[in-house]
């Protein structure tokens, strides 16, 4: 780590996290050598508009080093010359990240194997880059942009040639009930041999909107960043508002998020092995998952008032005292754990069901740690890395639980960690009620210091998800980054499903159950 | 399997209880909506849905997908979701419409046969909610495509979307 340090123009440290800002040539042998010698993890990488404060663009690339609860975070400030060395060749994982700055910055990665556009799609004008701070765009432009008449930065398609391949095209609205993203396949037969997503149609504009919000207002939107992980986007989001603030929680308010934290979780993960039996066909697994589902979503309709547990959170801690409800909660925890079991036991039990699974949509270990897989994803292919236990956050660090993991890294490995962690999360949930917890619910913060910075992370059910936030001279917010589990993961998708039949795409899709919405922002 | 079949066959228990905050069983709905006439009458039998996503958080999504489990079934009321817009009477629309899923939306809402009824289902969906205002959505269904009738909630809950269209039947009753 000295040899990074030294090279250092300026460090600084922040409760976990080490900032060293580096010259430009040795930006990327910094991260190199993160990632090669140390074994870190990328969680994230972005660029910042900081012209007004400091005359330059920032690149931020997050690196966490396993076994250590440290954030080493290079920075790499750009003046004049708005090119920087792409670290894709050396580390996969910034693919998309340094695709992502490039759109909605215009600050171009020097020798990025695929520079086509990732966020923006063809109609959205050429050279016009939303998250700058002195960006806007035309009436005529903003009218063009989206009828297809004009096609400004057309996108071509990875083409696969050769005998017996042809392509086709999928989306980008479904046949089900799902978000919107397109899938090109390219198959022989009935085997897919290269699937293309592309996705973010449902692009937003949520960090540039985050940005025209108080911190305090943001709450909201980052709880409708995506639907089934609300709570814990709010979590993350609050944690950074609140480290950056200075300012501790209360026990009390600890407790209660990481109670709901798992009551979410919970939700998820028996929802999420239900729709699996809608991708093979299993009617009766299908309908049994959606049950318990429902009686989780009325027990959180009951605590907070929302099914998708929304207006919980606020800056400085929580709005209600969930532990009241107590009885509640554990008389229903109760009846699911008993159904949830029987609920295992027969589809562990049908035949049908698990041939299915096996051996399906197959993700190496290798694959999954070159693009930095997240989540129930990274776990069932053998990698042990769970932010809860990576860096202990809320009551985490008191609570008894493991990582799960499984090393076959199939749709079959993921439906089981989903299993053990649904498990581990009732017992979660039982130990936190056994206790009680002293304190306020909520700290009163009034105003956000100038021109600081903080992270904010959790595990939603789908895997880590990261904010950063800062605030300009006036303390309001003057970026807000989020990235959600569902980003580091879609690349993923096409290593899995290549050499599965069709038929097989939307059980491995389902096995991974991406957020459409969380990962195009 | 056959443990469970056979709890089917001797259990008259609801599986569950609708939400209290509603004051109504899944049966008494079924009374109280009384679709069955309005349907026959208007839709020939049945109303097939086609719901699309314009740019949803995956809320208002989940809450559609509740609507065919085992506690709101709502295929028994003759209502049904199609993979087609082919095939549907009624497009059910979530999201503030995102500027890149503008065409999309056009397209399948022409591909649809008429008459069709568009409903804009949750806040974003009603005039972009949250996302108001965003450089990248469009603020609401109607500024893209004609709305019939609106539903609000965020997410509206599975009790609310089938009020929701209760209501609209009701409407097109005295329309038609």
């Amino acid at each position: 780590m000295e040899e990074i340090i030294n090279k250092a123009v300026k460090t600084k440290r922040l409760f976990n996290e080490l900032y060293i800002e580096v010259r430009k040539d040795d930006f990327k042998e910094a991260c190199v050598y993160l990632y090669g010698k140390k074994r870190a993890i990328l969680r994230l990488m972005f660029a910042t508009d900081e012209r007004e404060i400091d005359t330059a663009f920032k690149i931020y690339t997050v690196f966490s080093v396993p076994g250590t609860d440290k954030f080493h975070i290079i920075v790499l400030p750009l003046k004049d010359d708005l090119i920087f060395p792409s670290i894709t060749p050396d580390i996969p994982a910034a693919h998309w990240y340094e695709r992502e700055i490039r759109d909605m910055f215009g600050l171009t990665p020097k020798g990025h194997p695929d520079l086509r556009r990732l966020v923006l799609h063809d109609s959205f004008p050429c050279n016009s880059f939303p998250l700058r701070k002195d960006w806007n765009i035309t009436e005529p432009e903003l009218k063009e942009w989206g009828k297809g008449l004009v096609q400004k930065e057309p996108y071509s398609f990875m083409k696969v040639e050769g005998e017996g391949i042809y392509e086709i095209p999928v989306g980008p609205v479904h046949a089900g009930i799902i978000e919107p993203g397109h899938f090109r396949f390219s198959a022989v037969g009935e085997t897919i041999f290269f699937l293309e997503p592309r996705l973010f149609y449902t692009h937003k504009g949520t960090e540039k909107h985050f940005e025209s919000m108080s911190f305090f207002d943001g709450v909201k939107l980052a709880e409708r960043v995506s639907g089934t992980s609300s709570f814990s986007h709010s979590t993350a989001y609050c944690m950074a508002v609140e480290r950056m603030a200075g300012i501790e929680i209360t026990e009390k308010a600890k407790a209660v998020r990481t109670l709901l934290l798992e009551l979410e979780r919970l939700y998820n993960h028996i929802g999420d092995i239900g729709n699996m039996c809608a991708g093979t066909g299993l009617a009766v697994g299908y309908a049994g998952g959606a049950v318990i589902k429902e009686k989780l979503m009325q027990l959180n309709e009951r605590l907070a008032g929302s099914r998708y547990l929304r207006g919980m959170n606020e800056i400085g801690g929580v709005s209600k005292d969930i532990f009241i409800q107590a009885d509640d909660i554990l008389n229903i925890i109760n009846e699911v754990t008993k159904e949830y079991k029987d609920f295992m036991k027969l589809l562990t039990g049908t035949v049908s069901h698990i041939e299915r699974l096996e051996n399906t949509g197959r993700l190496s270990k290798d694959i999954a740690v070159k693009l930095g897989v997240t989540g129930v994803a990274a776990r069932a292919s053998g990698i042990n890395d769970d932010i809860r236990k990576a860096h202990p956050h809320l009551l985490y660090d008191k609570l008894d639980f493991e990582a799960h993991t499984m090393a076959r890294g199939d749709v079959f490995a993921r439906m089981m960690v989903r299993a053990e962690e649904a498990e581990c999360s009732i017992s979660m949930i039982n130990a936190l009620l056994e206790n009680r917890y002293k304190g306020e619910l909520a700290a009163s913060i009034k105003e956000i210091p100038p021109c600081s910075s903080a992270l904010g992370y959790t595990e939603t059910p789908r895997g880590s998800v990261f904010y950063w936030v800062m605030s300009d001279k006036n303390g309001r917010p003057l970026r807000v980054k989020f990235r959600s589990p569902s980003y580091c993961n879609w690349p993923a998708v096409p290593f899995a499903v290549h050499g599965n039949i069709v038929p097989d795409f939307p059980l491995c899709n389902k096995s991974f159950n991406l957020s459409y919405s969380g990962c195009d922002m | 399997m056959i443990k469970q079949i056979f709890k089917n066959l001797t259990t008259r228990k609801n599986t569950i209880d609708v939400p209290e905050l509603l004051a109504l069983s899944p049966e008494s709905v079924a009374h109280f909506v009384n679709l069955q006439k309005g349907i026959d009458g208007i839709f020939n039998r049945s109303l097939r849905i086609r719901q699309i996503d314009a740019g949803s958080c995956n809320a208002c999504e989940w809450e559609c997908t509740a609507l065919t489990n085992p506690i709101y079934d709502i295929q028994r009321f003759g209502i049904d979701f199609v993979a087609s817009p082919r095939h549907a009477d009624m497009l059910l629309i979530t999201g503030p419409v995102s500027r890149q899923m503008e065409l999309a939306l056009k397209k399948t809402c022409l591909a649809t046969p008429e008459p069709r009824i568009v409903v804009a289902c949750g806040d974003c969906a009603v005039d972009g909610g949250i996302y108001k205002g965003s450089y990248a959505v469009t603020n609401g269904v109607s500024n893209i495509i004609p709305v019939d009738f609106y539903i609000q909630g965020c997410p509206p809950n599975p009790m609310q979307i089938i009020i929701g269209i209760k209501e609209l039947i009701e409407y097109l009753k005295v329309k038609v």
